[in-house]
């Protein structure tokens, strides 16, 4: 597809891109032999602060920068490779850790190198059984083949790569979570500072990075960050896989540079809106991006910097399209119980807020809310953002208070008012 | 590592310049400036803070998010908001979020009066709920332990429980199921919350969620009074507080003293104020009549019974001070029996304390304070098991390891609690303690010790821990003296180690007894009058006992002893006292007071005036809190009496004079009065006069423990330890007797298979004849070749069968373990008593 710019995706629909063979035939693990052999640790990570590159994770933070907070020095430093892909509408990690799970790994192997990490993780979640398995098998022959090990390449330096498998948490994504699972305990949010840079896994320097944003590094490495530069807007270089689904012809990952119009996304790539239907809203970066209605989303173009200034955010990149069909009241319902169930009830305003937050819903769509609901929903939304211990309990005040704010309306179409007037016309 | 010094640092909260030590958090350090931040999850004792309540939330100039000031440290310079709108709306959101499932049953809570949301709402919260749709629900009260009620519809989720749990008592069994705001506090499958330490939950539940059933509904905070008292059930000498409602202790809480408990209360503690209003306690004075029962007399009767038989008895007289013993009744007694009658014969423990050792370890060179243990390097654990002994230091030796990373060595006969979090853990024969710690001292290059035996590797092992930092403390059981040459051999280890040279880490002692320490220092020793002065040699426990059965001790005066139970040789103990006249002053009928002639009431700790010695020199002061049942009389004032009947006239009216004149006789304790020891106490060693300390010259006196080997035979050596449980408090509080625990004979697997026992099976025990009945319980971190019994039980006590050191013992199957399960007395028995074991993980 001509929109299309391929990158991660270059051969991804090669038969047996996941065995080391093919990857290798196809220039596999070459970027790793020149991070080991031809650059210090020191050039690796400069290559890769140079190259701009954001976390595609969701918070979008320099990679670079991140890996560069580690202390330096002699100790147990850890690489955990965020592979909890759960948020609701993403699912472009799945596709890279089944088809190429060899680009991540060399991916990991290269930070690793940049963080002066010796012990490495993917934490999976555990829904994605085969691509665990898939991974687990790659991990296997990387290892056969001297790329991980106690001395990688014959360098002396020692890599290890572990992948595990978690139980089923959204909030297991949450970085700090993800390490208390790691460490065998109840994954919870912990509080920072300190930062897993600084005490992260077992109280070492951990550094933490997104599936996508890892397999991004060979790439770098092997090209340069000015190639890396040359995709993409200058605050998000590079391209980015997208997931895009919901009320599309053909929902699926589209890999474009970063910059590009959120309309060629919609409309081209994922084939727009069944016939005959309009899109009346998205969001932008998955669930817990604060949506957009089609009128102002779909002229934007689809960079971090272009959804933050809208009051949205690029997230992971993950797109959820719905047409007029869809009512607002049911989705932010949808949306909420999500969350709702997914919070750790570690921090009370999460905990207590999307619970309230289900069950007012829950009247509004049986036709038992009044005014002053709408009011204390949006009310609690704000009462949310910002308290939390970590970002779960914002992941759903910014939807929630962004669909009453922008489709108020329908909202106020399912008050108890309206149900009893609808109710006298009947009779 | 050396306790850190902290620079000052200045900040401003709502414009107000406050100045608090750096490293401190914002919410304490705002307090500095009179300033209140509220918290619910806040709780230094708990260790790190963990940010989940979010109702401290706070503006910082310069970040644009509000921050949790349980959780910034302040900084030079910094300006903090915690009054402003944006603060006020996020107060206002957290209390209202945490009322919308908090059920408004205040008037039948029993929290309610002194809860801190209740607090919190009314100081900080909106006033009102928004909230109209209906509340989560849980079945309630339940039984998370046989002591604890747990009501989860009031839980706040503030994790303080479960904190406590898996982080200060590392016994891991409260968690948190589910997740959201379907979170609840539990257990593993529902099973009861057993642990020694629990019932601190309660006092950290910051609403009516966990509850004491001992509390319940007994009394509302506005008729209620609080006063303070020390616990003088053992050593630790916890703070405590009683709730006193009608005369009546309902209740015991943790006064926080960081230099002696950190807060924290052990549950025997916790618990053991009912036994203070029992009906069985003894409340008369009572004399032995010619039927043989005990018969209410007059005090004036009771007491020219006591003068008349210990005149009789003169220098033949002898005295045994019991834990509970404070410094003016040990001071009084030692003075009634050396200046009134002439007699030598005294002493505080079972373990034959040799006088010249105790006044070398009393040096303040080599004290460690309780604090030490905080910023210690290494901590050595030496034959004692703090969670029996001493349980707070328990505690205290697991925060150290846990919070600053000290190397924890434990080196002792018995299986140790402690054993699963040591870097090293050693175990050792009974009686070959002056072996190891010889081998420790060599492997330390102590001169004069050289070692090449078999505990040369597992000595080097240690020693080399111990030197990874310049601050190990020695903690130590005051059972070494039992070992003849083992206390030499400690103080040429520090020595060695060089802690007399260095400030602060040292040897910290673990007495047999409560007041072991202060017994000792105002002279309840053979050999030491006050001040650990030498002094004329008596007779040590021991010694007076065989004393009696041989006629050379005609008259014993027992003060809140009670050695058939605690001393070792039990049918000894009976003997000797159903042979001479005995006196004894008792809370309440115990084997001892079986033989007594006359029966006098003791206060308890909740009714005493006076003073107590902590283990690390700290002086504390005993209150009374609730009027003394029926005729009780002070115990000083009853001292005081007999005296004059004796002929001594002492002019002492109350505990302020006898504590005067008893801080001029001790010459370290010079100067302390009840004013200067206040709330929290005062060490000995930190005052002028403490530091002008030097060493008494005194003469060698021999070793008065129990002599060697009496007999050799070819079953397992015995060896016995002192169980938390196995108590007199056990069994008179009525809250604590499931606790109550049988025998058992303790074994290695190697023995157990050799002599074909299983878990559970029960087993006839026996010395020379004499025999208890136990179950075996199998343990995998004892030597083999040694059978351990436990001490202080009710019936079959440990004690009967010790026999000096190197006992062997007879071990008889009696019945299968299956048919003690078929009876319902199976595993239940042996897990209750386990869980030392389990705790260490």
């Amino acid at each position: 597809m001509a929109a299309e710019t391929r990158i991660l995706f270059r051969n991804i629909d090669e038969p047996g891109l996941a065995s080391i063979r093919t990857y290798r035939r196809l220039g596999g693990y070459e970027a790793v032999k020149k991070a080991y052999q031809e650059m210090e640790p020191e050039q690796v990570l400069h290559e890769l602060e140079e190259s701009g590159l954001r976390g595609r994770g969701g918070a979008g933070f320099s990679m670079g920068k991140k890996a560069s907070f580690l202390p330096r020095g002699d100790m147990d430093k850890y690489l955990c490779c965020n592979a909890d892909e759960s948020e609701p509408g993403a699912f472009k990690d799945r596709e890279l850790m089944q088809k190429n799970p060899h680009q991540l790994i060399e991916g990991i192997i290269i930070a690793a190198r940049a963080a002066g990490a010796n012990r490495c993780f993917i934490f999976i979640r555990g829904e994605y059984d085969l691509q665990g398995d898939i991974l687990d098998a790659a991990v296997e022959e990387a290892y056969g083949a001297g790329y991980l090990g106690t001395d990688v390449l014959g360098t002396g330096q020692q890599v290890k790569l572990v992948v595990h498998r978690g139980a089923g948490a959204y909030i297991c994504g949450e970085e700090t979570a993800l390490l208390d699972s790691l460490e065998g305990k109840r994954g919870n949010p912990r509080l920072k500072p300190p930062f897993p840079a600084v005490q992260g896994l077992y109280g070492g320097p951990t550094l933490i990075n997104n599936v996508e944003t890892l397999s991004n590094a060979p790439h770098i490495i092997s090209s340069g960050a000015e190639w890396f530069k040359s995709f993409g807007t200058e605050q998000s270089p590079g391209t980015k896989v997208v997931s895009v689904s919901g009320d599309v012809q053909r929902p699926g990952n589209y890999e474009v540079e970063l910059g590009v119009p959120t309309k060629l996304l919609i409309n081209d790539l994922a084939g727009g809106p069944p016939k005959g239907h309009k899109v009346k809203g998205f969001f932008p970066g998955g669930s817990s991006s604060p949506v957009l209605t089609g009128d102002e989303g779909m002229k934007l173009p689809y960079s971090f910097e272009a959804m933050q200034e809208a009051g949205s955010m690029l997230g992971s990149g993950s797109i959820i399209v719905f047409d007029e069909t869809t009512s607002v009241v049911d989705l932010a319902l949808r949306t909420a119980r999500f969350y709702h169930h997914e919070s750790c009830g570690k921090c009370t305003p999460c905990r207590e807020g999307t619970n309230w937050t289900v069950k007012m819903l829950e009247r509004l769509t049986r036709g038992e809310a009044t005014p002053m609901d709408i009011e204390v929903i949006a009310s609690v939304q704000e009462n949310i953002i910002g308290h939390c211990l970590c970002v779960l309990g914002d992941s759903m005040a910014m939807p929630i208070g962004a669909m009453v704010k922008k489709y108020r309306s329908e909202f106020d179409d399912k008050l108890i008012s309206q149900s009893y007037s609808a109710a006298a016309k009947a009779a | 590592m050396s306790q850190p010094i902290r620079n000052a640092v200045t900040l401003n909260i709502d414009g107000r310049e406050v100045t608090a030590p750096e490293g401190t958090m914002l919410v304490d350090a705002a307090k500095h400036g009179d300033i209140e931040i509220p918290v619910f999850c806040y709780e230094p004792k708990l260790g790190e803070p963990v940010g989940a309540c979010r109702m401290c939330l706070v503006e910082i100039e310069g970040i644009p998010k509000l921050q949790t000031a349980c959780s910034t440290p302040i900084r030079d310079g910094m300006t903090v908001y915690t009054q402003t709108d944006r603060v006020k709306g996020a107060q206002n959101a957290v209390v209202e979020f945490l009322l919308i499932n908090h059920p408004l049953d205040c008037p039948v809570c029993d929290k309610g009066g002194e809860c801190p949301l209740q607090d919190i709402a009314m100081g900080w919260g909106p006033g009102k709920s928004r909230f109209t749709d209906p509340k989560r629900h849980f079945q309630k009260p339940l039984p998370l332990s046989p002591l604890v009620a747990i009501d989860r519809e009031r839980c706040i989720l503030c994790y303080r429980c479960v904190r406590f749990s898996q982080e200060i008592s590392e016994d891991e069994q409260l968690v948190l199921h589910e997740r959201g705001d379907r979170s609840f506090v539990g257990t593993f499958d529902d099973r009861p919350y057993i642990a020694p330490f629990h019932g601190n939950i309660t006092e950290l539940c910051p609403v009516g969620a966990l509850t004491s059933y001992t509390y319940r509904f007994r009394a509302r905070p506005w008729d209620i009074e609080d006063a303070g008292s020390v616990c003088t059930l053992c050593p630790s000498q916890c703070n405590v507080k009683f709730t006193v409602r009608d005369e009546r202790a309902l209740r015991v809480l943790a006064r926080d003293n960081e230099d002696v408990d950190d807060g924290w209360l052990c549950d025997k503690g916790r618990y053991s104020f009912q036994m203070l209003a029992s009906e069985e306690r003894i409340t008369e004075p009572m004399v032995r009549a010619g039927d043989g029962t005990l018969a209410p007399v007059s005090w004036e009767e009771a007491i020219s019974k006591v003068a008349a038989g210990l005149r009789d008895a003169g220098t033949a007289s002898a005295v045994l001070a019991g834990g509970g013993t404070s410094n003016e009744e040990g001071w009084l007694l030692q003075r009634l029996l050396r200046e009134g009658l002439s007699s030598p014969n005294i002493d505080s423990s079972a373990s034959g304390a040799r006088a010249d050792l105790v006044r070398e370890l009393s040096s303040p060179a080599l004290g460690s304070r309780m604090r030490e243990l905080d910023y210690a390097d290494a901590i050595l654990v030496l034959d004692t098991e703090p969670l029996n002994e001493m349980p707070i230091l328990d505690l205290r030796i697991r925060k150290a390891v846990r919070r600053t990373g000290a190397q924890l060595l434990v080196a002792s006969e018995h299986p140790s609690s402690l054993d699963g979090g040591a870097a090293e853990a050693v175990r050792f024969a009974p009686g070959e303690a002056a072996e190891l710690i010889g081998a420790l001292a060599a492997a330390l290059g102590a001169p004069g010790y050289e070692d090449d035996g078999p505990h040369a590797e597992k000595a080097k092992a240690i020693a080399e821990l111990l030197r990874t930092g310049p601050d190990p403390v020695i903690v130590w059981g005051e059972r070494l003296f039992r070992t003849p040459g083992a206390v030499e051999a400690l103080l040429a280890c520090a020595k060695a180690l060089g802690i007399d040279k260095r400030l602060g880490p040292g040897l910290l002692e673990v007495p047999e007894s409560a007041n072991g320490r202060g017994l000792r220092e105002v002279g309840c020793l053979p050999g030491a009058g006050p001040g650990l002065a030498p002094t004329q040699t008596g007779a040590a426990a021991s010694g007076i006992r065989d004393g009696m059965v041989n006629g050379e001790i005609k008259a014993l005066l027992l003060s809140e002893a009670d050695p058939v139970r605690t001393h070792p040789g039990s049918e000894a103990w009976r003997k000797a006292l159903a042979s001479t006249f005995v006196v004894s002053i008792a809370m309440f009928d115990d084997p001892s007071t079986a033989y007594a002639n006359v029966v006098l009431p003791a206060e308890s700790h909740a009714e005493k005036e006076g003073t107590v010695t902590h283990p690390d020199g700290r002086l504390q002061r005993v209150r009374p809190n609730v009027p003394r049942p029926g005729q009780i009389r002070p115990t000083c004032q009853v001292l005081t009496d007999l005296a004059a009947t004796l002929g001594q006239t002492w002019d002492l009216p109350d505990q302020p004079a006898v504590l005067a004149a008893m801080t001029d006789d001790v010459d370290f304790y010079a100067g302390i009065s009840d004013e200067t020891i206040g709330g929290q106490g005062v060490r000995w060693q930190e005052l002028a006069s403490g530091r002008s300390w030097g060493p008494a010259v005194g003469g060698r006196t021999d070793n008065q423990g129990d002599p060697p080997p009496a007999s050799a035979g070819s079953g397992l050596l015995l060896g016995t330890y002192r169980d938390l449980w196995a108590s007199e408090v056990t069994e008179r509080n009525p809250a604590l007797r499931f606790l109550k625990r049988g025998q058992m004979l303790e074994i290695a697997p190697k023995d157990a298979e050799t002599m074909g026992l299983e878990n559970g099976d029960g087993v006839r025990v026996s010395v020379n004849g004499t025999s208890v009945e136990a179950r075996v319980a199998i343990r995998t971190r004892m030597e083999a070749g040694v059978g351990f019994l436990a001490e202080g039980l009710a019936e079959n006590n440990g004690n009967a069968l010790v026999n000096g050191a190197g006992t062997r013992i007879e071990v008889e199957k009696t019945a299968p373990a299956a048919e003690f399960e078929a009876a319902g007395m199976g595993q239940k028995a042996t897990v209750l008593s386990l869980e030392g074991e389990a705790a260490a993980r």
